[in-house]
C-alpha cells in the first residue's frame, strides 16, 4: 500500500506499523522500546511522528509510530516541528538521569541512546539537580551490570522473560525509581544472557568477557564469521585488536539466528586466545622441537611419499580441510573421524532429509511453526538457539491465533499477550531427560531411546493408518500418539525435530515417518535433525566409512602414516580403539589449534588456524553452508588453515613444487564437480578475487584507529597491512563503502546508527532478510524422488531393564558442552561437573547414594568411576554421563555397561 | 563580473602587480668598471656585518634560554593526574580516534578494588602510546579528550638515538605525581 511520509510517496507492505514502515524505507527515527523481534509496547515515547487525517489536514496529531498501523494513502511526518521538538524532549527528560559516563561506559561508540540523542538534536544539558543513582548486581561472570545507566525502556525484561523465558530477572521498585535486576545477587541463569548486551539499548548490561581486553567497537576488525560451538550455525562476527580475538557479535541472519545467539556462541571463543595454542610446528623425537617451515617440509617428504597415508576427517573442520586432507590421501583413504555409530545416525539423517519426502527446517521455520514435535534430543542443551526458536513458535502461535480473533496486529506486544494470556501453541517433548522446554510443551514424557521411538512410531502409525504393525503399542501410546498426531494434523507448518544425541537411528527413523506422513498437500512440514558439531553435516555429507574401518585398512602390511585433521579422537572415540590404531601407525601426523590427548601422541604437529585464524565453509544441520572469514591476521606465525598444510603435503607428494597459491574457492569448486552433492557450494561466497567496483570489503570501521600506533612497539617502520588473498575482504579500513553483499557483512554501521540497530539498514525490512537474501547455501534440496518411499516400517521392541546393565547415554549441558567452549573461563565456571546419573530405582538396585563413586566398565573398557547423582525423572536402566565438556572421553553411548560400586 | 583567469597579456601584467610596494624591479644595467672593481659592494657589506656587532642580537641562547610560548603552544603530550595524583585519563579512545595521524593507541584495563588512589575512574589504560614520529603536533587529542587527561605541553624538541625511542608510552607521557613530587609535577605542566 501507498502511504506519504512528508509528502513522498513510499510502497509498504500491509500489518506493520509506522516505525517499522519508516525503518523500512531507509529512514531514520528514534526508538527505544520497540525491537524487530518482540514488537511494540509504546513505553519510550520516543518514536512520534505527526499523522495527518487526509492530505488538506495541516494540523495533524503526534502518536507513537510504533503503536500504529499502516494505512493505505497515510499522511504522516517525521519532520514535523511538534514531532521534532517531542523526541528531543523525550531524550532530554531521560538525560537527566543518564550518568552521561560514556567515556568510561562499554557501551559507548555502539550505543543507542548515543545515537538517538545524536538523532533528534539534543546537544545541551540544562538539568543541574542531583541524578538517581542505584546500586549495581553481580550477576555472574558473563553479564556486566551498571544500573543507573537505564532509560526504562524495558526491552531488558520483556527480553529475557517474555522472549527467552528466564525468570531471574525482573523490573522493581517504581516512578523514578524502577530498577532492572535480580531479586538479589546472583548468576543469571537463562543461557540466552548474553544478548541482554545487544537488546539493551544502553550500557546497563554489557559483555562481561569483553572487559577483560576492552575494545571500543570502531577500534575493532571484524569479520564475518559462523559459530563453531553446535551444528545450529549461528552467523557471528569476530572481531579482533592486537592479534587477540576480543569478542563474538551476533550477525543477523533472518532464517538462522536473526538477532540472537546463546551464551556458548557468544562466549565461547576464548579459546582462540588460550596459551594452550599450537602455535609451532613440532616434529617431535629429535632434539629441538620446533621447527622452521623448510624443515616441515624436509622431514615430511618420506613419510608423505611412502605408499599409504590414512586420512583421519573432522566434524569441527571446515569443508575445504576435509576435502584437502581427502585429495590429499585419497577417497578410498579417508575416514570419517567419528564413530561408526555416530555416522550411522548422520547418515539415516542424511538420508531422511534428502529423500524428498520432508523439508529440512531452518531455525526461521521452526520459529513459525504452528506445531512442533522434539523427538529423542535435548535440544536445550545440544542446540540451544533452536529451543529458542521452539519456544517463539509456541508462544507466537498462541499470539497469532489470538489475533485473528479480535482485529490486533501481531506487533502490538502487550495487547497480543494480554489476549493470549496462558495459551500456547503445540509442543510435544518427547525425550530421554527434562528440559526446561518441557515447561511449555503439551506434552511431555520422557523414556528411553527405544520406548521415545515406539511412541513416535505409534504417532505415525495414527497418521497413516495400516502402514506398520501398530497393533502390539500399549493403550497409554496409543493415546497419547492420537491426542499428538490431532494436533500435527491441526497445523499448517508443523516441525518434528529430532537428533543423533539418543544414538538411536529408531528415533530419527520415527521423527521422520511422522514428518513424512504429515507433509502432504496443504501442509508444508519441516523437519530438523539435530547433529554434534559444526560441521558434523558437512563431513557426513562427504560420505567416507567411520574411524573404525580405517583400523582394517592398516592391517594388512602395517606401514601407515597417519593425517589426524583437527581432531581429538579420543573424545569422539573409545580409547583403546583410537590407541588400537595410533600404535600401528608409523606415522602420526597431526594438524590441531590447541593442545589435547591426541595431540599429544602426534610425531608431527602441525598448528592450524582456528575460525579466527583461517578461512572455510561449515554445513549445518539444516544442509546450509556458510561460510567464515579470517579475523586474526598470521603473517608472523606458523598458524596456517589446515587445508594450506594440507595442500603443501600434496605438492610434496606430488613433487610439483609450481608455486601456486591455493584459494578456498578453488577447493570448493573441485568439490562441487568430485562430489554431486555439493552441488551449489560454490554459491556460498565468490571468488577470493571479487571486488565492488574495484574496491574489496574493509574489515575495519572507517573510525579505527591507532593505524601507524598499533604495531609500533614491533617494528617503527610500518608494515604493510597484513594481507588475505583468500578473500573479498580487506584487513584496512579502506574500501567499499556501503551495504556490502549479505555474505560479506564485516560489522554493522550506518550513518548515524553505530550500535547493532543499524542491521535495520541492512535488512529489507525489519525482521526480514538480509538485502539480496540471507546468506548461506542450502545444499539439502526438496526434490521428490520418484518412488522413493522411505517410510520405516520396523517398529523396535520395547526397552527391557537388564540385572546389571545399564543404557549410557550423553548428557549434554547448554553452557559446558562444546569442546572449544570449555575454554571460556566463564562458561567453565557454569558448567556442570561430571556426574554418572542414574534413576533411584538403578541407585537402589546398586546400592548407591549420591556422592559414591560408579565404575563403569564396557566389555573390557574401562572408563574409570564417576561419582554418582540421583535424578527422580529419570528413566530406570539408563545411566548419562556428562558428556561434552572439555575433560570427557569418548564412549561407546548407546550400549548397554556395567556399573560397580567402588568400595 | 570578477575573473581571475587573465583575458590578455595586459590583463595578465596588471594581475602580476605585487602585494606591497617594497618590491623593487631588478637592474639589468650592465655592469661598470666601479660596479667591476667588487671592492665597494663587499666593503658595503662587511659594514653591515660589523654594525650588528652593536645591535641587540635577534636569537637567544637556546637551551639555557627559552623564548616566551603562545598559550595554544604545542608540544610533547603529557598525560595527566588529578589534584590527588590519580591517572586521569580513562582510556576511552576519543584522542585516538580523533588523531589525524591514527598515532594513538591504548589498552585499557579495569580498576581493581584498592586501586582507586591510582586510577581516577573504573577504566583505565594499561597501555597508552604515541607514535611521535607519525604525530603532527595538530592537539586534536587533547581537544578531543573528556577527562581533561591528555594535553600538549611546552617541552619540545626531544632527541634520541634510535627511531624506537620515540613511541612514547605511559612512562614517557605521564606526568609527576603532584603530591609525592610537586615541582617536577609542575615543571611538566608549565603554564597550562
Ligand atoms: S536496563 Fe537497558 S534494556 Fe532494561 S530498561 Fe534499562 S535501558 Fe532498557
Ligand atoms: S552454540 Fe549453537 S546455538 Fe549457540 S550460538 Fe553457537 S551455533 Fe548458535
Ligand atoms: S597532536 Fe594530533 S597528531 Fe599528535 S597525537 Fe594528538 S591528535 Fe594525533
Ligand atoms: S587521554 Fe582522554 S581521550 Fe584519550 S583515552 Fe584517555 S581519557 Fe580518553
Ligand atoms: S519505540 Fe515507540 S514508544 Fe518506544
Amino acid at each position: 500500500m501507498v502511504i506519504h511520509i512528508d509528502n513522498k510517496e513510499y510502497n509498504i507492505k500491509s500489518g506493520k506499523n509506522l516505525l517499522e514502515a519508516c525503518l523500512s524505507v531507509g529512514l531514520d527515527l528514534p526508538y527505544f522500546c520497540w525491537h524487530p523481534a518482540m514488537g511494540s509496547v509504546g513505553a519510550c515515547r520516543q518514536c512520534a511522528v505527526k499523522v495527518y487525517k487526509d492530505e488538506n489536514d495541516t494540523k495533524g496529531r503526534l502518536v507513537m509510530s510504533c503503536m500504529e498501523g499502516v494505512k493505505d494513502g497515510l499522511y504522516l511526518s517525521i519532520e514535523d516541528k511538534t514531532a521534532k521538538e517531542f523526541r528531543e524532549q523525550v531524550i532530554e527528560w531521560l538525560m537527566t538521569n543518564h550518568p552521561h559516563d560514556c567515556p568510561v561506559c562499554d557501551e559507548g561508540g555502539a550505543c543507542h541512546l548515543q545515537d538517538m540523542t545524536v538523532m533528534t538534536g539534543h546537544d545541551y544539558r540544562r538539568f543541574k539537580y542531583k541524578k538517581r543513582t542505584y546500586t549495581n548486581q553481580y550477576l555472574g561472570p558473563l553479564i556486566h551490570h551498571e544500573m543507573n545507566r537505564c532509560i526504562q525502556c524495558y526491552r531488558c525484561v520483556r527480553y529475557y522473560r517474555d522472549y527467552a523465558g528466564g525468570d531471574d530477572l525482573n523490573v522493581f521498585a517504581a516512578h523514578n525509581h524502577v530498577y532492572f535486576g535480580r531479586e538479589k545477587d546472583g548468576v543469571l541463569q537463562s543461557p540466552f544472557s548474553g544478548n541482554l548486551s545487544e537488546v539493551c539499548p544502553t550500557g546497563v548490561f554489557t559483555d562481561k568477557t569483553l572487559k577483560e581486553h576492552y575494545t571500543r567497537k570502531w577500534d575493532l576488525t571484524m569479520s564475518p564469521s559462523v559459530c563453531n560451538h553446535c551444528s545450529v550455525g549461528c552467523n557471528t562476527i569476530a572481531a579482533e585488536r592486537y592479534g587477540e580475538l576480543r569478542c563474538i557479535l551476533n550477525r543477523y541472519n533472518g532464517d538462522v539466528n536473526g538477532y540472537f545467539l546463546c551464551d556458548r556462541g557468544r562466549f565461547g571463543y576464548e579459546f582462540v586466545n588460550s596459551e594452550n595454542r599450537i602455535k609451532r610446528v613440532i616434529i617431535r623425537n629429535r632434539a629441538g622441537e620446533a621447527s622452521t617451515e623448510e624443515e616441515l617440509m624436509q622431514h615430511l617428504q618420506p613419510l608423505v611419499s611412502m605408499s599409504k597415508i590414512i586420512g583421519i576427517g573432522s566434524p569441527r573442520a571446515s569443508l575445504e580441510s576435509n576435502f584437502a586432507l581427502m585429495q590429499l590421501v585419497g577417497k578410498q583413504n579417508f575416514y570419517q573421524g567419528i564413530s561408526e555409530d555416530e555416522a550411522h545416525l548422520n547418515r539415516v539423517c542424511i538420508d531422511v532429509l534428502q529423500s524428498g519426502s520432508v523439508h529440512s527446517a531452518s531455525l526461521k521455520e521452526i520459529e513459525q511453526a504452528d506445531a512442533v514435535l522434539v523427538v529423542g534430543e535435548d535440544i536445550w542443551n545440544t542446540a540451544p538457539m533452536m529451543a529458542l526458536a521452539v519456544r517463539q513458535a509456541v508462544v507466537k502461535t498462541a499470539g497469532a491465533e489470538a489475533s485473528q480473533h479480535v482485529q490486533i496486529p501481531v506487533w502490538l506486544d502487550s495487547a497480543i499477550k494480554e489476549l493470549a494470556q496462558e495459551d500456547k501453541g503445540f509442543l510435544a517433548v518427547l525425550n530421554v531427560s527434562a528440559s526446561p522446554l518441557d515447561e511449555l510443551a503439551t506434552h511431555a514424557w520422557h523414556a528411553t531411546p527405544d520406548d521415545l521411538s515406539r511412541a513416535a512410531f505409534a504417532i505415525a502409525a495414527y497418521l497413516q493408518p495400516g502402514k506398520l504393525q501398530a497393533d502390539n503399542f500399549s493403550e497409554e501410546l496409543t493415546n497419547q500418539a492420537k491426542a499428538i498426531g490431532e494436533a500435527l494434523k491441526q497445523a499448517k507448518n508443523p516441525v518434528i525435530i529430532t537428533g543423533v544425541s539418543s544414538y538411536n537411528d529408531n528415533v530419527i527413523k520415527a521423527a521422520f515417518d511422522i514428518a513424512a506422513s504429515l507433509n502432504t498437500a496443504g501442509r508444508k512440514t519441516g523437519m530438523a535433525c539435530v547433529m554434534t558439531e559444526c560441521n558434523s553435516m558437512g563431513l557426513a555429507l562427504m560420505d567416507a566409512p567411520a574411524f573404525n574401518h580405517a583400523m582394517d585398512s592398516v592391517r594388512p602390511n602395517g606401514h601407515a602414516t597417519a593425517v589426524i585433521l583437527e581432531n581429538d579422537l579420543y573424545r569422539h572415540l573409545t580409547p583403546n580403539l583410537v590407541d588400537n590404531f595410533l600404535n600401528k601407525c608409523d606415522h602420526i601426523i597431526v594438524l590441531d589449534s590447541l593442545h589435547n590427548s591426541t595431540t599429544e601422541k602426534a610425531s608431527v604437529l602441525l598448528p592450524a588456524a582456528t575460525f579466527a585464524e583461517g578461512d572455510g565453509t561449515l554445513v549445518n544441520n539444516e544442509g546450509r553452508a556458510q561460510r567464515f572469514f579470517q579475523v586474526i591476521p598470521n603473517a608472523d606465525t606458523q598458524v596456517k588453515e589446515s587445508w594450506q598444510w594440507l595442500w603443501k603435503m600434496q605438492m610434496l607428494r606430488s613433487q610439483k613444487v609450481n608455486g601456486h597459491v591455493l584459494h578456498p574457492d578453488e577447493l570448493l569448486q573441485k568439490m562441487e564437480t568430485d562430489m554431486p552433492q555439493f552441488k551449489g557450494i560454490t554459491s556460498v561466497s565468490p571468488g577470493h578475487d571479487y571486488t565492488i567496483h574495484g574496491e574489496r570489503i574493509p574489515r575495519e570501521p572507517h573510525r579505527y584507529s591507532g593505524r601507524t600506533a598499533i604495531q609500533a612497539n614491533k617494528n617503527v617502520s610500518e608494515p604493510k597491512p597484513f594481507y588475505d588473498g583468500d578473500s573479498p575482504l580487506s584487513f584496512t579500513m579502506e574500501g567499499f563503502k556501503g551495504v556490502p553483499p549479505s555474505w560479506a557483512v564485516p560489522f554493522f554501521w550506518a550513518p548515524g546508527w553505530n550500535s547493532v540497530q543499524s542491521v535495520a539498514k541492512y535488512q529489507d525490512e525489519p525482521n526480514g532478510s538480509l538485502k539480496g537474501g540471507n546468506p548461506g547455501v542450502r545444499l539439502l534440496q526438496d526434490k521428490k524422488k520418484e518412488n522413493a518411499d522411505l517410510f520405516f516400517k520396523d517398529v523396535p521392541e520395547q526397552f527391557v531393564i537388564t540385572k546389571d546393565k545399564w543404557l549410557l547415554l550423553p548428557k549434554f549441558h547448554v553452557l559446558g558442552s562444546g569442546e572449544l567452549s570449555g575454554y571460556t573461563k566463564a562458561l567453565e565456571v557454569l558448567s556442570p561437573e561430571l556426574f554418572a546419573i542414574i534413576s533411584p530405582k538403578s541407585a537402589e538396585a546398586l546400592n548407591v547414594k549420591e556422592g559414591d563413586m560408579l565404575q563403569l566398565t564396557d566389555a573390557g573398557i574401562a572408563y574409570g568411576s564417576l561419582p554418582v547423582k540421583v535424578l527422580d525423572n529419570m528413566c530406570d536402566g539408563v545411566v548419562f554421563v556428562n558428556a561434552g565438556s572439555r575433560g570427557t572421553v569418548g564412549m561407546n553411548w548407546g550400549t548397554r555397561i556395567n556399573l560397580a560400586k567402588v568400595n | 563580473m570578477q575573473t581571475l583567469i587573465p583575458h590578455n597579456a595586459d590583463e595578465s601584467r596588471r594581475m602580476m602587480q605585487s602585494l606591497t610596494n617594497r618590491a623593487k624591479p631588478v637592474d639589468r644595467r650592465p655592469m661598470n668598471f666601479v660596479d667591476r672593481l667588487y671592492l665597494p659592494a663587499v666593503l658595503k657589506g662587511m659594514s653591515i656585518t660589523f654594525g650588528h656587532i652593536f645591535k641587540k642580537p635577534p636569537t637567544i641562547k637556546y637551551p639555557e634560554q627559552t623564548r616566551e610560548f603562545s598559550p595554544v603552544f604545542r608540544g610533547l603530550h603529557v598525560l595527566n593526574r588529578d589534584e590527588e595524583g590519580r591517572e586521569r585519563c580513562t582510556a576511552c579512545g576519543l584522542c585516538a580516534v580523533a588523531c589525524p595521524a591514527e598515532a594513538i593507541t591504548m589498552e585499557a584495563a579495569e580498576r581493581e578494588p584498592g586501586e582507586e588512589n591510582l586510577y581516577r575512574e573504573e577504566k583505565y589504560a594499561a597501555r597508552y602510546e604515541i607514535n611521535m614520529l607519525r604525530c603532527i603536533f595538530c592537539g586534536l587529542c587533547e581537544e578531543a579528550c573528556p577527562k581533561d587527561a591528555i594535553y600538549l605541553s611546552e617541552t619540545f624538541a626531544p632527541s634520541n638515538f634510535a627511531r624506537k625511542g620515540f613511541i612514547y608510552g605511559k612512562k614517557d607521557l605521564l606526568i609527576p605525581n603532584p603530591v609525592t613530587q610537586p615541582e617536577e609535577y609542575a615543571k611538566a605542566k608549565g603554564k597550562r
